[in-house]
């Protein structure tokens, strides 16, 4: 079809345009008058050359339409299948240099069967392939120039030989000699010549290779001049070359031993932890100790890559001495088990220089980084040291190192429940060793079990009675802390969701019963919170929860026992800790050691002292009657006070000194705030309300410098004023040029973007049916034009034929008529 | 008017009278022993008592021992009142037993017999406390309309709607009755009902309320929950009865104390608090007394009281934009001690307009990220409408729980350094106030 928008090619574009331009014939032009002029519009459409459109599309139309109309309904037809005929591109003269070479190519076609019909390229009757090789150079040309010579006879000798000299030179003498003696002598003098030649060519040959080959010898010795003379050019060079040269070719870094991955020290310490099993179960064989992780230790290798089997019989091979100093002699590859050798050796010795070897001693234990920039004393250091020594050197003893992963819960009880803290400490630690997440593909899994686990253990030794299960409670929480952490760093996500949904859990039996505090279990999950999040987040998943619930135990719970103060207190100790960093404010801790305090004020009947609930105005509990001013006990908190009993005399001072301690820091860490002086104002007057002889010198001391503290920060205090911050000054105005607004008259209807799009693919569709009825009915036209350009031509052959027909007719006529007449005339 | 005197007939002693006879003293020694059931110490055997009573009550109103009178509506009312005394025992709180008979006074006719025969039970002489808790109880039960739907217990039908609940008659009862109660001596706790069936049931019928002022104004010096409660009727009284009370606002602002957050009425307080101070036309430095002393009771406050006190006291500084100048001063500086006077009765001395509300400040930094928040709206531009406490008066620390678990925020995030064994982790304090060993 005309209308298609075929890109016409480039070429012939080209070669059109500056034709068209050249042609514009000022006739031809058609100018489009326009009704309204619009300043700055463009128009596309003020002119039209109707004539050469026209002419375009009748163009098109006979090379399409027309020939197809020609091709209808016949049955078969020409095409023109000559290479290039189609192509436009193409020049005569490419049609015809491409019809040769396929031509050409046609006649070179290799028949696969006719070997002899290859075409060799010779040089005297070489194959050039070989010639240009090029081996032999000197054989040739020598040939090719002298040959003439050599091979030919002399210029006289052919001058007088062949053509007679002349007449001059006919002499007596030479004319003795027969024609048979001049022949004979002229084939010895060439074959002379030639022998000569060969001789010759032979000795040039022979030398140029004696030379070649002395040269080669030579060579070594050449060279070898060239570098003694290289040498002292570099013993020349200064100073300070010398050094930039080491400089740049200094080794940048040793190669080492890489970092270890963490699945690889993962691994390693499994391996580490099997081969020690390994070997204190091939111990245990001469005890009689019977472990269950028995069967697993066979399947394991050490690290040579030994079978397990193998080393057992070489153990019970041997006479195994006292256990461990055996196995210190023998100086295990174990890095840890030097470490505690080294303890071991040093503690007996010396304990006084623990302390230098401190270092050393911790880089080298793996099993407890402690941080060495906190400040600990060395005493407390080398206590832990020995406690640690004593742990490692039960848990060698006894321990097994591997574990298989708990099925159950309470099979996991089992393998701690009755084990000592420290002990479950190692035992955890192994458990975990042994079933690190890159060590197993469900071992995450496993993991995140194990944390579960955890939390539900923590919830079972809270169930406590007398006051060795509580310590005991304690201190096995403060050693499952450190793997919880662990496990949570293992997989954070599961970490938020179970401690929630713990916390979920207290919450909701708290709500039952909201004017008792609930039991010790929540008291170590809050603590758990603080240690494994960031309590410093301004909102934090889990512990803005946790921090609610405090909050609320502290508001609404009602102080009456020993224990209820004692929860209290340690509730306030959370709230300090959860609050320390980011100097965050709960008025509910406040106001539980106000209560404290309030306690300790002996009421006298007429003056009320007012205190908020959950405390009642009257309560005495806490007031101390006997003197105990030479007291001597530590006046620390004890856990144990978190179990029902009576309010003695100890207590009351250690809940006074706690508060007190407690309410100066609140006081330190709030100070910066603006109403912290409102905040502990009533506190003063508690504490002078106090009746101080009684109490001990410390506690005296302590609420002195609490006063103090209080009285700096209302001395100190500087309020500001509070004023809201002032709006920035609005900018100036800035005369920029008006713009209006130019409204068309078009209506532009608000539709959405769908909408649009669609009714703008429907006008376009509406106008290309336009443009391709139009070109149909011109086309009908065309083809109409042509028909009757058909008809009219062949009526005009018809008439023509029809008219020559009649003339010969008319003619034939014409002489039978003069025929006739003749034949009239004759009669 | 004449009383025709019919001589008694001597009734004859026929079997069949002797029957009837028989079963009725048996009906009367089983009424006897039921009454008596209710001084049982059992909670179920006295409720039973009460629904059996009550049943056989019915059964008698709907088919009547006696022939029945000119009255439509037949209740036995000697019975009724035998089981009212037992509900209104001066032994033992009856509170389930009143609960229990809520269920009867929904029909219409047992109201208003109730009503009707309360009077003559009602003590004239101070009775015990025991007596006048179970009387306010049972009094706050009763309604004085009749209920929507007119039903009747002890017409056979069930429904009847013949039966006439005389209103002013159940007024005029009530009169009777609240005559009596206002001349007991009450303890707190009786004080306290008191004044809740009075504000809830019994002021709008009251004939002359103006009389109760005298009392009202008594109650209100009594303090905690009482005050508050006279301080409700006294708003009332001045709304609907023109009453003039003049220091009204001190009463007000002297309630606010510390122990207000852990009373039940607490919403209320600020209910009545938010209809007082609504009024535009109040003195500035008045109204910034309050805002500061609210600002001052938020540093003690549960955290859930703190978000209604922030959003209360920017309804008062919207309400009056004289107030303004307590989160902007208009020349800003600084001082080194709170011109505000917490410890002065008056609210107009206590120089609260020329403080701030540094305690909002203090605020943002509270624990709890919704309170720090709600706290931030002294750094904002103020909004246009007032924030609507309503949704946030009766919430509790549970609510702020469930909220936070709600906000299921999914960013994960764990403890910086970490904790060893032996737990000396930065901000440690556990391990160093208490021992474990």
């Amino acid at each position: 079809m005309v209308g298609s928008k075929k890109k016409p090619n480039k070429s012939s574009e080209r070669s059109h345009k500056p034709h068209i331009k050249k042609k514009l014939n000022p006739f031809e032009v058609h100018i489009n008058r326009e009704k309204l002029k619009v300043l700055g519009k463009k128009n596309k459409n003020d002119r039209g050359l109707p004539g050469v459109s026209r002419e375009k599309a009748l163009k098109k139309r006979k090379h399409t339409l027309q020939q197809e109309f020609k091709l209808h309904n016949k049955a078969n037809r020409f095409v023109d299948k000559r290479i290039g005929e189609g192509d436009v591109n193409m020049t005569e003269e490419d049609r015809f240099i491409a019809r040769y070479a396929k031509l050409k190519s046609k006649h070179h076609k290799k028949s696969i069967f006719n070997l002899a019909d290859e075409e060799v390229l010779t040089h005297k009757g070489q194959a050039l392939s070989e010639i240009e090789k090029f081996e032999d150079t000197k054989s040739d040309d020598d040939e090719s120039i002298e040959g003439d010579k050599i091979g030919n006879l002399d210029e006289n000798f052919v001058d007088e030989a062949h053509f007679g000299g002349g007449v001059l030179k006919r002499t007596g003498i030479d004319g003795a000699k027969s024609h048979k003696d001049l022949i004979d002598q002229l084939i010895a003098e060439s074959k002379k010549r030639k022998a000569e030649k060969q001789k010759l060519k032979e000795e040039t040959l022979e030398l140029t290779e004696k030379l070649d080959s002395e040269w080669k010898d030579l060579l070594p010795l050449v060279n070898k001049t060239k570098s003694t003379k290289a040498t002292p050019e570099l013993e020349k060079a200064d100073e300070y070359d010398k050094t930039v040269k080491q400089l740049k070719f200094e080794a940048r870094g040793t190669p080492s031993d890489r970092l270890k991955s963490e699945d690889e020290i993962a691994k390693e310490e499994r391996e580490k932890l099997e081969q020690l099993e390994k070997e204190t179960t091939a111990d245990d064989l001469e005890d009689n100790f019977a472990y269950e992780s028995d069967t697993e230790v066979t399947l394991s290798y050490n690290q040579e890559g030994e079978a397990n089997l193998v080393l057992e019989a070489e153990l019970n091979g041997k006479t195994i001495l006292p256990k461990n100093d055996d196995k210190e002699n023998e100086g295990s590859d174990e890095d840890d088990k030097e470490s505690v050798s080294e303890e071991e050796s040093e503690a007996e010795d010396d304990l006084s220089d623990l302390k230098g070897s401190e270092s050393v001693s911790e880089s080298e234990n793996e099993y407890f980084s402690t941080n060495t920039e906190d400040k600990i004393k060395p005493e407390a250091i080398r206590d832990d040291l020995l406690k640690r020594k004593e742990i490692m050197d039960k848990a060698r003893e006894e321990l097994p190192y591997t574990y298989k992963f708990p099925a159950s819960y309470e099979e996991l009880q089992l393998l701690l429940q009755f084990e000592s803290s420290e002990r479950q400490f190692m035992i955890l630690e192994r458990l975990i060793k042994c079933n690190h997440p890159s060590l197993g593909s469900n071992n995450k899994e496993n993991l995140n079990l194990l944390f579960a686990y955890l939390l539900q253990y923590i919830n079972d030794i809270a169930e406590v009675k007398t006051i060795e299960d509580i310590s005991k409670c304690f201190s096995t929480f403060s050693n499952l802390v450190p793997h919880i952490f662990n496990l949570a760093e293992m997989s954070p996500l599961n970490a938020h969701t179970l401690v929630l949904d713990v916390l979920k859990e207290k919450h909701q039996c708290y709500r039952k019963h909201k004017l008792a505090y609930p039991d010790i279990e929540v008291l170590l999950f809050l603590k758990l919170v603080s240690c494994v999040f960031p309590t410093s987040d301004f909102r934090h998943v889990v512990v803005t929860p946790a921090i609610v619930f405090i909050d609320q135990m502290l508001n609404k719970c009602k102080v009456r026992t020993r224990r209820d103060i004692a929860y209290g207190l340690f509730l306030t100790t959370l709230v300090l800790e959860y609050t320390t960093l980011a100097k965050r404010f709960l008025p509910s801790a406040i106001n539980f050691l106000k209560g404290i305090l309030h306690m300790a004020i002996p009421k006298a009947g007429i003056k009320l002292i007012k205190i908020c609930p959950p405390f009642k105005t009257s309560s005495n509990a806490l007031v101390l009657c006997n003197n105990c001013n030479e007291s001597t006990i530590s006046l620390t908190m004890n856990v144990s006070y978190l179990l029902n009993g009576e309010i003695d005399d100890e207590f009351k001072m250690r809940a006074i000194y706690l508060s007190s301690c407690l309410l100066k820091e609140f006081v330190t860490n709030f100070a910066e705030l603006d109403s912290s002086y409102e905040i502990f104002s009533t506190i003063m007057e508690y504490i002078n309300a106090i009746p101080m002889n009684n109490y001990p010198v410390e506690v005296k001391e302590k609420f002195k410098s609490l006063e103090e503290e209080i009285n700096r920060i209302k001395s100190n205090r500087r309020l500001k004023y509070l004023t809201v911050a002032k709006p920035k000054p609005k900018a100036l105005r800035l005369y920029e040029p008006r713009i209006e607004k130019v409204y068309d008259t078009k209506k532009r209807r608000i539709e959405s973007r769908e909408k649009a799009e669609q009714n703008k693919l429907l006008h376009k569709l509406k106008r290309e049916r336009k443009g391709a009825l139009r070109e149909i009915r011109r086309d009908n036209a065309f083809i109409s034009r042509l028909r009757i350009n058909e008809q009219i031509q062949s009526d005009n052959v018809r008439k023509a034929k029809v008219r020559k027909l009649l003339s010969d007719a008319s003619i034939q006529q014409s002489e039978l008529n003069t025929l006739d007449r003749k034949k009239k005339r004759k009669k | 008017m004449q009383i025709e005197v019919i001589p008694l007939k001597p009734v004859e002693p026929t079997v069949e009278h002797q029957y009837c006879q028989w079963l009725r003293n048996l009906y009367e020694e089983t009424w006897n022993k039921i009454l008596t059931a209710f001084d049982n110490s059992s909670i179920k055997i006295q409720t039973q008592a009460l629904s059996s009573s009550m049943n056989i009550l019915t059964c008698e109103g709907r088919y009547p021992l006696e022939q029945k009178g000119l009255l439509e509506c037949y209740i036995p009312l000697n019975r009724l009142k035998l089981i009212l005394m037992k509900i209104l025992s001066n032994k033992q709180h009856n509170l389930h037993l009143i609960v229990k008979f809520e269920e009867y006074l929904l029909y219409d006719d047992m109201l208003f017999y109730v009503w009707k025969v309360l009077p003559s039970l009602t003590a004239k002489s101070n009775p015990n406390d025991i007596y006048i808790m179970n009387y306010l109880l049972f009094l706050e039960k009763l309604q004085v309309k009749c209920n929507n739907e007119a039903r009747t217990l002890c017409t056979s039908g069930g429904m009847n709607t013949d039966f006439n609940f005389d209103e002013t008659t159940v007024k005029r009862c009530l009169n009777k009755i609240w005559n009596c109660i206002i001349l007991w001596e009450h303890t707190p706790a009786t004080h306290k009902q008191l004044l809740i069936v009075l504000l809830e049931k019994v002021l709008p019928y009251l004939d002359k309320p103006l009389l109760l002022t005298d009392f009202l104004m008594d109650s209100l010096d009594v303090g905690g929950p009482v005050s508050l409660l006279a301080l409700q009727g006294i708003f009332t009284m001045i709304q609907v009865y023109n009453l003039d009370y003049p220091n009204i606002f001190a009463k007000l602002y002297s309630m606010f104390e510390p122990e207000i957050f852990h009373t039940k009425f607490k919403p209320r307080l600020f209910y009545l608090a938010d209809l007082f101070l609504s009024s535009t036309h109040l003195p500035e430095n008045l109204v910034a007394a309050f805002a500061k002393r609210l600002a001052r009771l938020a540093l003690v406050a549960p955290s859930e009281d703190i978000i209604i006190i922030c959003m209360f006291i920017g309804n008062l500084i919207l309400r009056h934009p004289g107030l303004k100048c307590l989160l902007n001063h208009s020349i800003g500086g600084t001082t080194t001690n709170d011109p505000y006077i917490m410890e002065e009765r008056d609210p107009l001395k206590s120089n609260a307009i020329n403080s701030s509300l540094w305690e909002i400040h203090t605020l943002q930094n509270h624990a709890l990220p919704n309170v720090a928040t709600a706290a931030t709206f002294i750094n904002n531009p103020l909004p246009s409408i007032e924030w609507d406490m309503s949704k946030v008066l009766e919430s509790t620390g549970d609510n702020i729980f469930d909220k936070e678990l709600k906000r299921n925020c999914k960013m994960v995030a764990l403890a910086f350094d970490k904790s060893n064994k032996f737990a000396l982790s930065k901000c440690e304090k556990v391990f160093n106030y208490w021992n474990f060993y």
